[in-house]
């Protein structure tokens, strides 16, 4: 306890005056070694570690590093709520986390979890955004003064008062970060933050530091996608089976070359800027830069034609409107004139579209422009949808498009019923044929896994036990949804692998993805859709 | 943090399992608008679907309140969603029982689960209680007014006082053996997936 | 005009009805309250600015109520009769109640709830799960969703005509799905202060104003007539 003491007084010495160099760090990882109860490995050895008040910080490394360990071990949900073999001591500002309570720490250290989804305890977003204050017991004028502090600060005005399940990824994050801002934490974790956001919300989420930063806080973040923050970092630990492996200051990460970057297997730090800037420039304000990369991605019928395969998949008549009254109507008229003109009010209209069998086709565009309206409508999903799909001279519509195609959803655990991934393939079998299925499930390298339960593999696996089903239940075209968000560089390089794969073995593949390095792995063609429309 | 006490995160747990019963028995009330006669037999369906998330849960609070809660939440919806307030006594009454039974057991006890279970299902029974309360009086006051009893109609010869007695020993008696199926399923998919 | 009530004021309203429902009007003064006690939701629905629902409620209750006062009378016979008999009893019952619910459900915020049943005395465990079941019926919702159309994909959606299969297959990844987010929603909330020892506080501050205590008044009003002249007369 003396210590403790200790640092409390030292800290009031140098406040005023301190550098960097002299005050006591705010976060302090002593030897600490941690195992997951009925996990055999150690996934922590002997980490020590600490952070300086006022720091940016990013852990980076493989899946399954320790980075969200390390986040765990400071938020206090290790050993509290996640249990396991843990030694050593977490010191956090001024208070060892093994004798603090989980809600003692609510006022000091703040998290950002992954999934927007699932991080939000109220139904609507002012209620979100009060939550933590509340729990703690401040009074309503307090509250109601912190809430209106944040608000206008993040610029979330237009947010409030909604319910939070009609708002986007993006939105949601958003709303996250006011809830943990509004309990004024000095020290806020990011763990993975970025991993179902589009590039827009992404860039919101960099404000949202950016400011958090200026305000003088402790953050830490855990992250794939390098790009967003590397300009505000100060300092980077690059983390590899259970320990920091390197350490960067800001200046020096930023500077890596990019093979010393792939050898890391990190995500490029600069590749998906540039990207971005090619194709998100505002809305029918088409810059050259964007035209010359157009024209490598729009998809040309011609040339769909003449393509070294000869085959194609034609897709026609794939309009479609959320809205039931207008849809009947304006699907008419607009399939009747066939000019785009014509369609206003309706998601998607897609006429015409020409795809070559058997390659990997992108669906690129900004989140809510219709990818996903486009990728259920072509598996018909939305049955509204009038759209016909056209193999091999063979006309597919209505329910037939659902026996054609096959869609891996982006959260692939909705997809997988039964209780052993052999039965999951047997069950998409018109006739069960084992020797099928160990066929189909060793060209996708599940075959060790014949007789487990799908939802004990890990996230790849699951994809590909979705994959195997697809496979068996013999649908021809494959659309993914986002299949590489939240991977690491190693597993998004494998799915792109396993992408190829399945168009050599005659599969036509639409994956729609916010991922360039995805895009530059494996698609053949990319079809660039914007409101709904292919351009 | 393994006190037996509950916590934040046991009070959140019961909650989701709540709302997963309420939409059980909302899906199979659904049925109910078919026909009458399937009204009556909510006691066979609820007490099995419902089993399936109703073991899951008994594996992931295991401390006393967990039932207890449940029942006050159920009573509260069922007030709240016009369905009366003359249910909620025995609501709260077969799970604070369904609870003390699975105490005894120490919630490991798979025979002190299966039981409590059963108990926990005569719950569905409140149900009824608006219809037998009203259609006793119902029919008095139609005879009185010379309506011959046959108009009395499907539900109310299904569901009356007199037949209440069988359709609580139904829902004991399914909700044991929806308790069987109910563990089946978590074994071959949960604890085989490692959940458990 | 928007008149706005106490959630307290509202179960209060809930309670009454669902006392009234239980006892048969069988006098037309009877009835004549009965009406009246399911119009008042309804017109407190119209001035919440829900047309569609108000509307929808007021044709199907009078549309039961008209059947049964003008159409079905003890002469008329035969099975479908019967059943509407039946179904227009039902519905005539049963039906305030469930527009006063429906009232009270869509017109009140959980955070006006909780206060309410903070104000009421009711532990913090019990508004805390009852909080999280509110959360839960649009995720389950839209999990469900989901679930089904990865159904129709593999062409499940009958379970191959096995009952137990088709509960199973909507069940199961229904189960998983909401113990993944239980689980991240619990850590996320308990990292920002859930379940410590202090008292929640609660930024809706409640007030029972005029027109709340007009409202409680008229009901418990309507319930004494009600059961004074069905029971004493």
């Amino acid at each position: 306890m003396n210590e403790y003491s200790a640092v409390n007084e030292i800290k009031e010495q140098t406040d005023g005056s301190e550098t960097m160099e002299k005050s006591r760090p705010v976060i302090e990882i002593r030897n600490v070694s941690f195992r997951y109860k009925g996990s055999s490995e150690g996934l922590l050895s002997d980490v020590s570690l600490s952070f300086q008040e006022g720091e940016t910080v990013l852990l980076c490394g493989a899946s399954g590093c320790g980075k969200t360990t390390i986040l765990r071990l400071i938020n206090g949900l290790i050993p509290h709520y996640y249990s396991g073999e843990m030694t050593g001591d977490v010191i956090v500002d001024g208070r060892n986390i093994r004798e603090t309570e989980l809600h003692d720490l609510a006022g000091t250290v703040g998290t950002v979890f992954q999934n927007p989804r699932s991080q939000f305890f109220s139904v609507d977003t002012d209620g979100e955004i009060v939550f933590g204050p509340e729990n703690i017991g401040l009074s309503p004028k307090e509250i109601l003064r912190r809430k209106d502090l944040v608000v206008s600060e993040m610029r979330i005005g237009t947010l409030l008062d909604r319910s939070l399940f009609e708002l986007s990824g993006g939105e949601k994050q958003k709303i996250a970060c006011a809830s943990v801002s509004a309990l004024l934490p000095k020290i806020i974790l990011l763990d993975e933050p970025s991993s179902n956001l589009d590039w827009n919300a992404i860039s919101d989420l960099r404000e949202s530091i950016r400011r958090w930063k200026e305000q003088g806080k402790t953050i830490l973040i855990s992250e794939h996608r390098l790009w967003y923050v590397k300009d505000l970092i100060d300092r980077v630990l690059y983390l590899s089976d259970g320990d920091v492996k390197q350490e960067w200051n800001g200046e020096a990460f930023r500077n890596l070359s990019e093979e010393k970057v792939a050898e890391l297997k990190l995500r490029p730090i600069t590749l998906e800027e540039k990207y971005i800037r090619a194709f998100t420039d505002e809305k029918g304000a088409i810059t050259a830069s964007k035209k010359s990369e157009a024209r490598n991605c729009r998809f040309d019928t011609d040339k769909a034609e003449n393509g070294p395969s000869g085959k194609k998949v034609i897709l026609s008549e794939f309009c479609f409107s959320y809205d039931r009254k207008r849809s009947g109507g304006h699907l008419r008229k607009c399939l009747k004139n066939g000019t785009i003109g014509e369609c206003d009010g309706l998601q998607l209209c897609i006429p015409n579209l020409v795809l070559p069998e058997g390659k990997v086709i992108g669906v690129i565009g900004r989140n809510g422009t219709g990818k996903s309206t486009f990728l259920r409508c072509v598996c018909g999903l939305e049955k509204r949808c009038p759209g016909v799909i056209t193999v091999d001279g063979k006309a597919y519509k209505g329910k037939e498009r659902l026996k054609l195609t096959y869609m891996v959803m982006q959260d692939v655990n909705h997809q997988l019923f039964t209780d052993s991934v052999k039965a999951e393939v047997l069950l998409s079998m018109e006739k069960e044929d084992e020797k099928r299925c160990d066929e189909i499930l060793s060209n996708l390298g599940l075959l060790p896994y014949k007789d487990k339960h799908p939802m004990a593999l890990s996230g790849g696996q699951k994809q590909r036990v979705a994959i195997a089903s697809a496979i068996a239940a013999g649908a021809k075209i494959l659309l993914f949804d986002e299949p590489t968000s939240g991977l690491d560089y190693a597993h998004m390089k494998q799915v792109g692998q396993m992408l190829q794969n399945l168009a050599r073995t005659g599969s036509t593949v639409l994956v729609s993805t916010h991922d360039p390095e995805l895009l530059a792995l494996c698609c053949d063609e990319v079809i660039h859709i914007e409101s709904g429309r292919v351009l | 943090m393994n006190s037996s006490k509950l916590q934040a995160k046991d009070f959140i747990t019961i909650g989701i399992f709540t709302a997963l019963l309420i939409v059980v028995e909302f899906l199979c009330g659904m049925l109910g608008y078919i026909h009458p006669y399937i009204v009556a037999s909510y006691v066979i369906l609820i007490p099995i679907v419902g089993s399936i998330p109703m073991m899951l849960f008994y594996t992931k609070v295991e401390k006393f309140g967990m039932i207890s809660i449940m029942s006050v939440l159920l009573a509260i919806i069922m007030f709240v969603l016009g369905m009366g307030y003359l249910g909620a006594p025995l609501i709260i009454a077969a799970g604070v029982a369904a609870d003390l039974i699975a105490r005894s057991g120490k919630y490991k006890s798979f025979k002190k689960t299966i039981l409590s279970h059963g108990v926990f299902c005569l719950w569905i029974c409140a149900n009824y209680f608006p219809v037998i309360v009203t259609a006793d009086s119902y029919r008095e006051d139609l005879i009185k007014e010379g309506y011959s009893t046959e108009y009395c109609d499907n539900l109310f010869r299904a569901i009356n006082s007199k037949t209440i007695s069988v359709l609580l020993i139904l829902c004991f008696v399914f909700g044991c053996i929806g308790a069987v199926i109910g563990k089946k399923v978590v074994k071959k998919h949960f604890e085989k997936a490692g959940i458990v | 005009m928007r008149i706005t009530l106490d959630p307290r004021t509202k179960l209060f309203m809930v309670l009454i009805v669902s006392m009234v429902v239980l006892m048969p009007a069988t006098t037309p003064l009877l009835w004549g309250i009965r009406i009246c006690m399911t119009m008042i939701p309804i017109l407190l629905l119209l001035s919440e600015k829900r047309y569609a629902s108000a509307i929808r409620f007021l044709i199907f209750y009078g549309v039961a109520l008209i059947l049964t006062f003008f159409f079905l009378s003890k002469e008329s016979q035969g099975i479908l009769s019967a059943i509407l008999i039946g179904y227009c009893g039902i519905v005539v019952q049963f039906m305030p109640g469930i527009i006063t619910a429906w009232y009270c459900v869509r017109t009140t915020k959980i955070g006006e709830f909780m206060s309410a049943m903070q104000k009421m005395h009711i532990p913090d465990g019990i508004a805390i799960s009852l909080a999280v079941v509110m959360r839960f019926f649009p995720t389950i919702k839209e999990e469900y969703g989901s679930i089904r159309d990865a159904m129709k994909m593999r062409g499940i959606m009958f379970g191959g005509g096995n009952a137990l299969r088709m509960v199973e297959f909507r069940m199961i990844p229904l189960l998983f799905s909401c113990v993944n987010i239980g689980d991240e929603l619990s850590a996320a909330a308990i990292t920002r202060g859930l379940g410590g020892k202090v008292r929640r506080t609660s930024v809706v501050e409640l007030k029972l104003h005029a027109q709340d205590v007009i409202l409680m008044m008229l009901f418990t009003a309507a319930l004494l007539v009600f059961v004074f002249f069905k029971y004493f007369r």
